[in-house]
């Protein structure tokens, strides 16, 4: 079912004309209440006046990561803290947090996506859904749980970590779809496998995302256990997961432009990418009243297609991730930079800070083992002492990167020093 | 008495590593022992030249730490051990680790004990009639 018609099906024209009255606002807005765009578009001799429509996107300023950084917590926010309903913040590389708020109206468009999403996938009212993100700080969570209220269905709030119960309640509850990252699901039928019930439940959908993933993987993911899979991609920058979605014609993911204006542009010389070129994904979202971001590069790779999906949809389509045009690695949906390894270590002193990561997917679940070398100064020939500093760099790595982690003292000079850059990560993932 | 630590991984010729190091610096083994865990071990071993061994095995790359243990003579008889280890806890004194030296042309065996207080527990040894061997007795 398409959950917004008129916004999702609007003709290229009315779209364009509708992101054009939708941008210039927002850069007005964004002028008058944000000091350090102000600032930036100054040094450019930019004057909100310039921006008359989408044909002038291009002059605006990036945003990165950084930039988030740089102004936190609240420095980009454009609204006055009264206004401000929520936030959430996602694990930095240096310690510190990326933040994000959202007005009341925020939250409404939110939801009003998540509620498109699982509208295209097929849930309604009648549906019980479980959200297996983690639910806090993280927007999987909540940003899945009042988009699936929105839409009226049946939300049980699950969150992470209790896999048997979540099956318990899956059969007792007769859910019909559930909310979880792709591995997570793997792993649940694999249980349900293994107990031999993997026909013995309701579940009939899922959505599935803040991780890559294949179309190997999805279609793996239906023949387990006889559903639909769809996938829904978001970072917390721009809103959080509803940013886009695929439809039951997969062929790429709709992104809801009425409110995020997609661009691809080469990572090098930031230039325009043509229509199908793989190129980094950057997002203007129009509609964003307490952190709207100029052209945030959201180093993820991907293509963009505009023509018109056979599932009636208008809305471009950007196709499967082709990686990072960053080091960012996303383990358990959680976003992890080597830099915060390092980091780590060397706040922690007691190791060098030489390391090696090395992920795998271990029955279907994202591990990350950090190997660190052992360094004379810090040798104890005590077992006893080697396991404890074993145990302190594990709980340090933990607290830093928010999953857990497996460590390995290695032997010096054992982790590869090649010229120039390190080789610091080892992912034997099969993501293709 | 002077012994070596080698931290090492758990891997396959891990272990030979290091002796092929010492062969190579004609090095005399008298006693090894090594310590496991699933990911690591400790290698600790006594030779007849601790400082070279010392030395070339740090050249390797390897973590080495050379440290103190107390060696004492062993009578080969039922009950010498339990003996020994009975005087070391009823003076209060915990054992981190024990091996022993086997071969030294015709001498009776030496047990390396490392504790937490080294000199009290070879003088509690020597009041009870133990001999603690010196380094040049190995």
């Amino acid at each position: 079912m398409i959950w917004n018609e008129t916004k999702e099906c609007m003709s290229r024209d009315q779209l364009y004309n509708l992101q054009s009255a939708r941008l210039k606002k927002m850069v007005q807005r964004v002028y008058h209440n944000v000091e350090f765009y102000r600032k930036k578009m100054q040094e450019l001799g930019l004057e909100p006046g310039d921006i008359n429509g989408l044909e002038d996107l291009h002059k605006l300023p990036f945003t990165t990561k950084q930039d988030l950084r740089d102004n936190y917590p609240f420095g980009l926010f454009a609204v006055p803290q009264s206004e401000i309903v929520r936030v959430h913040a996602s694990s930095g590389t240096t310690g510190k947090a990326t933040v994000v708020g959202y007005t009341r109206r925020d939250i409404d468009i939110w939801q009003e996506c998540v509620a498109r999403v699982l509208s295209m996938a097929g849930v309604g009212p009648l549906d019980k859904i479980q959200v297996a993100y983690g639910y806090g700080l993280f927007t999987g969570g909540l940003g899945l749980h009042y988009g699936a209220e929105n839409l009226g269905a049946t939300v049980i709030p699950m969150s992470t970590g209790n896999t048997q119960k979540l099956i318990t309640l899956m059969q007792d509850f007769g859910v019909t779809a559930i909310a979880c990252t792709p591995s997570y699901l793997l792993h649940i039928a694999e249980v349900l496998e293994e107990a031999g019930q993997i026909d013995n439940t309701k579940l009939k959908v899922a959505i599935c995302g803040a991780e890559p993933w294949t179309e190997n993987m999805r279609k793996q993911i239906e023949a387990k256990l006889h559903i639909k899979a769809f996938d829904i991609y978001g970072l917390s920058e721009i809103t959080g997961p509803g940013v886009a979605a695929d439809c039951e014609f997969h062929k790429g993911l709709h992104v809801y432009e009425d409110h995020f204006i997609p661009e691809i542009i080469h990572p090098d010389t930031l230039k325009p990418c043509k229509e199908g070129e793989v190129g980094e994904l950057v997002f203007t979202p129009v509609t964003k009243e307490a952190l709207p971001l100029f052209r945030y590069r959201t180093r993820d790779l991907t293509s963009i297609t505009y023509d018109k999906c056979e599932c009636g949809r208008t809305l471009a389509r950007i196709s499967r991730f082709k990686g990072r045009s960053d080091d960012m690695l996303i383990i358990r949906g959680v976003n992890v930079f080597p830099s915060q390894v390092e980091a780590a270590l060397l706040e922690m002193g007691e190791t060098s800070p030489h390391y090696l990561m090395i992920v795998d997917r271990i029955n279907n679940l994202d591990v990350l083992e950090v190997q660190v070398e052992v360094e004379e100064r810090f040798f104890s020939d005590e077992i006893k002492q080697l396991e404890s500093l074993t145990k302190k760099i594990s709980h340090v790595l933990h607290t830093a990167l928010g999953i857990s982690v497996k460590v390995k003292l290695v032997e010096p000079r054992t982790i590869e020093r090649s010229q120039g850059k390190a080789k610091r990560v080892i992912d034997r993932r099969i993501i293709e | 008495m002077k012994q070596l630590s080698v931290f090492i991984e758990n891997e396959i010729g891990s272990l030979a590593g290091v002796t092929s190091a010492l062969k190579e610096n004609r090095i005399n083994l008298r006693a090894i022992a090594s310590f496991d865990t699933p990911e690591f071990a400790i290698l600790r071993i006594v030779v007849d030249q601790p400082e070279k061994a010392h030395r070339s095995l740090k050249d390797k790359g390897y973590v080495v730490k050379m440290s103190e243990a107390v060696a004492v003579e062993l009578q080969d008889q039922p009950g010498a051990l339990d003996g020994m280890l009975q005087v070391i806890a009823a003076s209060g004194l915990g054992i981190n680790y024990i091996y022993s030296i086997v071969i030294r042309d015709g001498k009776v065996p030496l047990m390396i004990i490392h504790t937490d207080h080294l000199d009290k527990t070879a003088a509690v040894l020597k009041a009870n009639g133990y001999i603690v061997a010196e380094q040049e007795d190995i």
